[in-house]
């Protein structure tokens, strides 16, 4: 019963996704702007006759309804299309560029649960207390600040003054990773490259700790309300007058209930972490989805911009489906 | 409760595994440096045992198919594993590359001599065939793998490349071209064997007759280049000639600029491109960082809408170019990293006319032009530009205040405003455009002449359209710089324009680079560029 449930869900993200594609289809020919125009520049000689064959070739001088048809006749066969500047199929450069960006939405995600999960139960059992008011105030701290800022103050601080993690990209050239996944910290296990993991998780550390530092903020402190509210709980009380251990009552007892709330953020904020990473890719050099997005959206890249938003939407609609079967398993008094 | 303090401890002792393998490093080196190398003499440079030279350019790259761009980063890149016909030095004068020479027996027919003993990389020969497979790929239609190369443009009127004989291509142009020379660097030569068998992957799998090979990489994410050891060794005109000091080159992808900064100080690149001004007083303030700078080719102006009133009125452009300090602008933003034009023309342009004297910074004269024009008491104004060019806007505004015109800034996305500039919608715009053929009819034509496609201002004139065309056209040198006198002089006192300034390319480099000064069309050549 449960698998048909999920297996419905992601039958019904289908025409999701095709209605964004569509969406977004609409919305980059809407906008003021010509490819062509634009990629010819501001510079150099341009004849007409070849701005003609570029739009003829593009398909640009059909009707918006016929360029949709090409566009949806493509897609639903699994073709994105190419892109205009980049002359290679989309499909080809976003798989170039994803595993990039999941790689550092991972480990932005695992640095935020890491420190956001103990703060915000710490803060809760020791409500009001020293440890509390400044973690929460690390919080509201992180919540506020720029990150394209926290970027590059780690930069100054851990590469130019300290030397210690390496300013941009993912990787150093001279360790020779035989790239098995596009996953570096994975392909370097599995090929057993030790130097390369060590670069590897040497180039993720700042740009994880900057794109997960608002999430966790915002992690911790639900996580935190949500275990005052737990902990003023009767089940809570009954645990204690038990005789549990205090750690048995807080982790297993209180922690589980309190993770509900906290797992309907993550998946919001996970999706964000893939979506919204652009400004720590630019900021770190990461040749991820973010970066590859913002440059074509500037040139007016119609497939290229098309095809990055419906995986994009592709992500959203995972995360909160992965996130409505975790509500299952946390509290089994839900279903899907 | 009172056991809580252990998911502190747990915390802690989590969090210091996890920055376990930085501390557990060494800082990063510069694993670039070999001592042993010392470059004394750029003539007498010798092959590098195994250094790598990383570059951090501003942006990714589109492609690294010479024919299928237009994209002056992607050409840097591709130009240091592609040679052309000719090339060009630092300071923009073209020399032979694989052209040994060439002629030009009548006006539409250029025949050049190809260089003996150019190979590709791999290891076939560069012959004639190859540079007419690379030319016909370009200007024909639909002649790369079906598809029209955006570059075609770029080679006006050439209408066909013939074979002479074994050494000698023959350029057959529609009408005479006097810029044909200029606009040859641009283009790269690619071994037609090659292509006929891997088509369009050329690129992702690149392979010229340039200095470096390439090795591995990809276009958003960094590529990596190795020396040629059977290059012919490049133009003579641009010694030393050989095989390139480098074992690798790298090029980095560094979108911003802080970072491009940061990783140059941090020793992790070595040089660097489009440093804003800025930034110049922290690099030079660093003991390991040498910043260099070389005259750039993009013109800078202000663009007015001669349509539409007032700035229909001539006294009242001139009365704009009067009321703004365009000396205290390159001074105090572009912090002197410019030089400010007189009329239309780079300073070290071709045929710049030196008899016009800057209109220079005279408020008084403003006013009394503007009430002459019946605008004593101003009138509103809305200066467009986008975000990288607000600060010269916004000075100008607050300039403009000054003599009672009401001025405001609007920032755009440029796509955006360029539809709604080649309307006549807009009255005032701050911009530029690349010259970096230094040759006139690059940019008076395309902002100028009637309805071209930069023309933002609006400006028709037949006089102007004529002696444009005629330049065009004109074979003599001499004829040409009187036509483009005479084009200057009518610009000038028409202003369409307030003549503004041209800003330095700066670049940055570590201080153990060698033989490496900036270009003045911004390109990186790393062929002589050694490490010591």
């Amino acid at each position: 019963m449960q698998l048909a449930r999920i297996i419905e869900r992601i039958l019904i993200a289908i025409p999701v996704i095709i209605g964004i594609g569509i969406i977004i289809f609409l919305i980059m020919r809407l906008t003021p702007g010509d490819p062509i125009d634009i990629m010819m520049g501001q510079a150099g000689h341009v004849s007409e006759r070849e701005v003609e064959l570029l739009r003829e070739q593009w398909h640009l001088d059909e009707s918006l309804g016929v360029q949709l048809g090409y566009f949806l006749k493509d897609l639903v066969q699994g073709d994105m299309g190419t892109s205009f500047t980049k002359g290679r199929p989309v499909w080809d450069l976003i798989k170039q560029a994803l595993p990039a960006t999941v790689e550092l939405a991972f480990f932005g995600a695992f640095f935020a649960l890491l420190v956001a999960i103990p703060i915000g139960v710490i803060s809760a059992v020791k409500q009001n207390s020293l440890i509390d008011k400044i973690s929460m105030a690390g919080a509201f701290f992180g919540i506020c600040m720029p990150i394209f800022w926290l970027g590059i103050l780690l930069i100054i601080i851990f590469s130019i003054n300290l030397g210690w993690l390496p300013t941009y990209g993912r990787i150093s050239y001279d360790v020779n990773l035989q790239q098995v996944t596009g996953f570096y910290v994975l392909d370097s296990i599995i090929t057993g490259n030790w130097p390369a993991l060590v670069s590897a998780i040497k180039h993720l550390i700042m740009p994880s700790i900057t794109l997960g530092f608002p999430m966790a903020a915002i992690v911790a402190r639900v996580m935190r309300s949500s275990m005052l509210e737990v902990l003023r709980n009767d089940y809570v009380v009954m645990a204690r007058a038990k005789g549990l251990r205090e750690y048995t009552v807080i982790v297993k007892h209180a922690m589980r209930n309190a993770m509900i709330p906290t797992v309907t953020v993550i998946g919001l904020e996970v999706g964000m972490l893939l979506g919204g990473n652009m400004i720590v890719e630019t900021v770190f050099s990461w040749p991820g989805l973010g970066r590859l997005v913002v440059s074509s959206i500037f040139v007016r890249d119609y497939p290229l911009v098309q095809g990055v938003v419906i995986i994009y939407a592709f992500t959203f609609v995972a995360a909160n489906l992965i996130v409505d079967i975790l509500y299952t398993y946390l509290n089994p008094k839900i279903s899907m | 409760m009172k056991k809580a303090p252990w998911l502190l401890l747990v915390l802690f002792l989590v969090v210091t595994l996890c920055f376990f393998p930085v501390t557990g490093c060494q800082p990063t080196e510069d694993p670039a440096v070999d001592d042993d190398e010392v470059v004394d003499d750029p003539n007498d440079v010798a092959v590098g045992e195994d250094y790598t030279i990383v570059v951090g350019l501003s942006q990714t790259i589109l492609t690294l198919d010479p024919a299928n761009h237009r994209d002056r980063v992607t050409e840097t890149v591709i130009r240091n594993m592609y040679d052309g016909l000719v090339t060009r030095t630092p300071d923009g004068v073209i020399v032979p590359e694989i052209a040994e020479s060439w002629d030009n027996p009548e006006p539409t027919i250029w025949d050049f001599t190809i260089r003996e003993g150019v190979k590709f990389h791999d290891g076939s020969d560069l012959t004639v065939e190859d540079v007419k497979f690379t030319f016909d790929r370009i200007i024909g239609e639909g002649a790369m793998e079906g598809e029209t190369s955006p570059r075609k443009g770029l080679l006006g009127p050439l209408e066909a490349v013939e074979i002479v004989d074994d050494r000698t291509v023959r350029f057959i142009l529609e009408e005479p071209w006097p810029i044909l020379l200029a606009m040859l660097p641009h283009q790269q030569i690619v071994s037609k064997a090659y292509l006929e068998e891997v088509g369009s992957d050329i690129a992702v799998q690149p392979m010229g007759a340039g200095p470096f090979k390439f090795v591995e990489g990809t276009i958003d994410d960094r590529i990596v280049l190795e020396r040629f050891d059977d290059y012919y060794g490049g133009s003579p005109d641009l010694p030393p000639v050989g095989p390139a000091p480098a074992a690798r080159v790298i090029f980095e992808f560094m979108p911003e600029v802080s970072t491009r900064v940061a990783a140059l100080q941090g020793g992790d690149v070595h040089i660097i491109h489009n440093v804003p001004p800025d930034m110049v007083a922290t690099l030079e303030a660093d003991p390991n960082v040498v910043v260099k700078t070389v005259e750039g080719t993009r013109m800078h102006m202000f663009e007015m809408n001669v349509e539409m009133a007032p700035l229909n009125d001539v006294r009242v452009r001139q009365a704009i170019n009067y009321a703004i300090d365009m000396d205290a602008i390159v001074d105090n933003i572009l912090l002197g990293y410019g030089t400010t034009v007189a009329g239309p023309l780079l300073p070290h342009g071709f045929a710049l006319n030196t008899d016009l004297q800057p209109y220079g910074y005279d408020p008084d004269r403003a006013i009394e032009l503007l009430t002459e024009a019946g605008y004593a008491d101003g009138f509103e104004l809305v200066i467009d530009t986008e975000d990288e060019l607000k600060d010269v806007a916004y000075a100008a505004a607050s300039m403009l205040e000054a003599i009672g015109i009401q001025a405001s800034v609007r920032i755009w996305d440029w796509g955006v405003l360029r539809d709604q500039l080649l309307a006549g919608e807009r009255m005032m715009v701050f911009g530029n455009w690349g010259n970096s053929t230094l040759d006139p009819s690059d940019l008076l034509v395309p902002k100028l002449r009637s309805n071209d496609r930069g023309n933002y201002s609006q400006y028709a004139n037949p006089e102007l359209d004529a002696l444009l065309d005629a330049a065009e056209i004109a074979v003599e040198r001499d004829e040409r710089i009187s036509l483009y006198y005479e084009a200057q002089e009518i610009i000038y006192n028409d202003a369409p324009w307030v003549f503004g300034y041209v800003g330095m390319e700066i670049e940055a480099c570590r201080s153990n680079v060698t033989n490496w000064r900036p270009s003045t069309d911004s390109r990186i050549n790393l062929h002589r560029v050694g490490l010591e």
